[in-house]
């Protein structure tokens, strides 16, 4: 599980996020809406992953360690 | 191979099997919109499948396969023989895959080419609406500039500078490219992300196709999301990464000077999105097999269902699954969660053609009437083959291990003179005689199944035969659910299979041939099981042109397959047996379908391996009938004990004519030969002691001989033995390790006291 929650700390990525992180992540994000992604670690990141991300606009800790997605997604907010 | 795998091949076949059926049922026009609403249904199935073990070719082509099928359904296409080829052509394509995914848990190499040529064949197929070639150009990249989205103009300006830049550096044709992957994409493997960061990007938006929904109602493995995008690169290339998702993508050559009019996105269906994730769910819970995963695959199912029903706004659907979960946590039990979903499934709307048409009436499908109850019943079992035959080989050595206690009982009397034991140990014994048999029955009936599997792929065979050799010929299957071993079922593919090519081969005649005999055009090929005794039979019959006694007999000799002088003495029915021999064959010339000569001897020797015989019975002009008479079951034997020589062997009974018991003055010398006339036939004798190399016994001139008469060979023979004592019931057991080779045996069984018994093969030993 590349998802995790730290207690009272934000939701951390790390490494591959696969579809399989989605649903978890989006569980912790139902129970915490508050609570902040970091993705510094987050090596790469799946669609399903990232499209809960931006379903639930979280605050993210970056930069996100997939240059793709830090160049493509984080740096340019939609 | 996990057990999830192992599920999908076994269900997959079913289902290409279920589909196979229909469609051939519907290209004759029985029960049509029924049956085009179970293939689409067994397709998406398929599909969905795919996706889960992440066969994402398989997805494609079989998702290229729904809109045909889609088409035919809505009627804009009819079921044809070419859009009826083209679906099963898809199949069989599947059927390979599934093949190659059993044996090497992948698929072959060049799957995803033939997916695509797959699909393009299914799509070439489909009528073109004038929106759907204006997407297909578009998709193939051919749209005009003037179409350019308006999009693209507010993507270029957001990146202008760097798109300028990018130019200025290396100057490269640009590409607006707009992706919206399938909402049920994840499920079958894809990450759109990835297809995207093949490309060469300069801008990129990814947005909503619908609005979000609450967090709380987000269903994670449903994709929502669309991607915009400017690349830079050539078309091949482009059009290279999204190549098996042609249908999402849309690919614009953008010159950056042409921005002009826009076009509206394809509208979407929900309902499918719905239908797709429904459907997993109710996979996801069939594959459920412990206790301990039910609760959680029962909760997630619902909830991804519900959420998916509500994404629809279908609240009082989503109630009724919620309430059906409930109820399948209470009771630890899928069913009615399943039956919940299914249920739902049936009430939504039928999928939508792409971009045409309007949302059709909420009609329920009508109800499944044509075949479930060939469908396995709730509460039936799939167990691995070789567990029921560890059970039958287990109740068939019980049955032996309780003939010891037959000996048992003699020796009491015998050895000890006790009357009273002996009669005690035998009612014991034919307690447990009841007992073993019952259990033997019983076990064997495990291995019962119907002849009717046999027969399932003949309507597609007969079809595809017909039309290559251009005969009309209507299949008529009866007594289908007639039940045998499973080994003779198995065994019996084959020899059928032959006798349905020769007769669409040989005995039908062409359309044109029959209507000058007047005869109707269309043959009718006649596939008949039924049970005689405890013997199946299988008939297949035509009313093609027969069998010519004379031809064959020209042919034979011709072939030399036997002499003019042995051809005289037969009559016209037994010449047309000689078909069975080796190496005849009638066809004139041999053709690509039957008739290299090998067909019909092979048809005997497989049969008869089983315990089985053949018969035909011809008439000219009117047509011919094959028998196959097959046990029902071959797991025991009916042997006759015998005793030469001083030892003991057995005879299986099927080869037993007859026994007689002789007076030595009937008997003729003939040459070095003994002999005798039978009612009015003569019939050889040789000794089994003799044929086995054991010493004879010598015997007065006046003493009876008994002889067991057998026409096994095909021919009758008597063999002389010196006893015969029990006839038994046994489990026959092929000669193994270094006996394997020996010849004239059919096997071993153990005696009641414990002595190994050969059992003889008489056509080996026979002269």
């Amino acid at each position: 599980m590349s998802v995790r929650r730290e207690r009272n700390g934000p939701i951390i990525l790390d490494g591959t996020c696969t579809v399989e992180d989605a649903e978890p992540l989006l569980q912790m994000l139902q129970q915490r809406p508050a609570a902040e992604i970091d993705w510094t670690r987050c090596k790469h990141l799946h669609t399903a992953v990232l499209q809960v991300i931006i379903a639930a606009r979280p605050a993210l800790v970056g930069p996100c360690a997939d240059p793709w997605v830090q160049q493509w997604v984080a740096a340019k907010p939609s | 191979m996990t057990p999830l795998h192992e599920q999908f091949i076994v269900e997959a076949r079913e289902l290409i099997q279920e589909a196979t059926e229909d469609l051939i049922a519907l290209e004759r026009g029985e029960l049509a919109a029924e049956r085009i609403d179970r293939v689409f249904r067994a397709f998406h199935t398929l599909k969905g499948s795919a996706g889960v073990v992440q066969l994402p070719a398989m997805a494609l082509t079989l998702h290229a396969a729904e809109d045909l099928l889609a088409a035919i359904q809505t009627g804009r296409l009819g079921a044809t023989a070419v859009t009826i080829d083209l679906a099963l052509a898809c199949l069989d394509q599947v059927t390979d895959w599934i093949d190659a995914f059993e044996a090497r848990g992948a698929l072959p190499d060049g799957a995803d080419e033939d997916a695509r040529a797959m699909t393009e064949r299914l799509r070439a197929a489909l009528p073109k609406l004038a929106s759907e070639q204006q997407a297909q150009a578009h998709a193939a990249g051919l749209g005009r500039p003037d179409a350019l989205p308006d999009w693209v103009s507010r993507l270029f300006q957001s990146q202008r500078e760097t798109i300028v830049r990018h130019i200025e550096a290396a100057p490269t044709e640009l590409f607006a490219l707009s992706y919206e992957p399938r909402a049920d994409c994840f499920f079958t493997g894809d990450d759109p992300l990835q297809l995207m960061r093949q490309t060469n990007l300069l801008a990129l938006e990814i947005e909503p196709r619908e609005p979000w929904p609450p967090l709380a109602e987000l269903d994670p493995f449903a994709c929502n999301l669309r991607f915009k995008a400017i690349a830079a690169g050539n078309r091949a290339d482009i059009s290279n990464v999204f190549r098996l998702v042609p249908d999402q993508v849309r690919i614009f050559p953008f010159p950056a000077t042409a921005l002009g009019a826009t076009e509206a996105a394809r509208p979407d269906d929900p309902a499918a999105l719905v239908r797709a994730v429904l459907a997993e769910q109710g996979r996801v819970l069939r594959a459920a097999t412990t206790a301990e995963d039910l609760p959680g695959r029962v909760g997630a199912a619902a909830r991804v269902a519900t959420n998916s029903l509500r994404h629809m706004r279908r609240v009082d659907l989503a109630e009724a699954v919620e309430t059906a979960s409930a109820e399948a946590l209470a009771c630890a039990d899928a069913a009615p969660l399943l039956s919940a979903i299914d249920a739902t499934l049936e009430s939504l709307p039928p999928k939508k053609q792409n971009g045409t048409g309007g949302p059709r009436p909420m009609a329920a499908p009508p109800a499944n009437k044509i075949r479930d109850a060939d469908r396995p019943a709730a509460g039936s079992l799939r167990i691995d083959q070789a567990r029921v035959d560890a059970l039958v080989n287990l109740a068939g050595e019980l049955a032996v291990a309780k003939n010891g206690f037959a000996h048992l009982a003699r020796r009491a009397e015998e050895e000890l003179g006790s009357h009273e034991l002996a009669r005690a140990v035998r009612r014991e014994y034919e307690a447990l005689e009841r007992l073993a048999g019952e259990m033997h029955s019983a076990t064997l009936q495990l291995r019962m199944v119907p002849v009717g599997q046999v027969f399932r792929s003949l309507p597609r065979l007969v079809r595809d035969m017909a039309q290559k050799l251009g005969k009309n010929v209507a299949l008529v299957t009866r007594g289908e659910t007639t039940e045998s071993d499973r080994t003779v079922v198995d065994r019996l593919f084959e020899p059928l299979l032959h006798l349905v090519r020769n007769a669409l081969d040989h005995g039908i005649e062409d359309p044109e041939t029959r209507r000058a005999a007047g005869k109707s055009q269309t043959a009718t090929l006649l596939i008949d099981a039924s049970r005689a005794g405890d013997r199946l039979v299988v008939q297949v019959e035509d009313d093609g042109r027969g069998i010519d006694s004379a031809i064959i007999r020209r042919r034979a000799e011709q072939r030399g397959v036997l002499s003019a002088e042995e051809l005289a003495g037969l009559s016209d029915q037994e010449v047309i047996d000689v078909i069975f021999a080796p190496g005849f064959s009638t066809a004139a010339e041999t053709s690509e379908i039957s008739g290299r000569g090998v067909g019909m001897d092979i048809v005997r020797t497989t049969i008869e391996q089983i315990g089985g015989r053949v018969a035909v019975r011809s008439q000219v002009g009117i047509g011919t009938t094959m028998r196959l008479d097959l046990p029902t079951n071959i797991s025991m034997s009916r042997i006759m004990v015998v005793e030469a020589g001083q030892q003991v062997f057995g005879i299986p009974m099927d080869a037993v004519s007859e026994t007689v018991r002789l007076n030595p003055d009937r008997i003729t010398h003939i040459k070095q030969n003994d002999g005798f006339v039978l009612r009015n036939r003569v019939v050889p004798i040789c000794s089994l002691a003799e044929l086995m190399n054991l010493p004879v016994r010598p015997r007065g001139s006046s003493d009876m001989r008994l002889l067991v008469v057998t026409e096994a060979t095909g021919k009758i023979a008597a063999l002389e033995v010196d006893a015969i004592r029990d006839r038994l019931e046994v489990v026959l057991k092929p000669m193994q390790g270094l006996l394997s080779n020996a010849r004239g045996y059919a096997g071993t069984t153990l005696l009641g006291d414990g002595r190994v018994l050969l059992v003889l093969d008489l056509k080996e030993i026979l002269p």
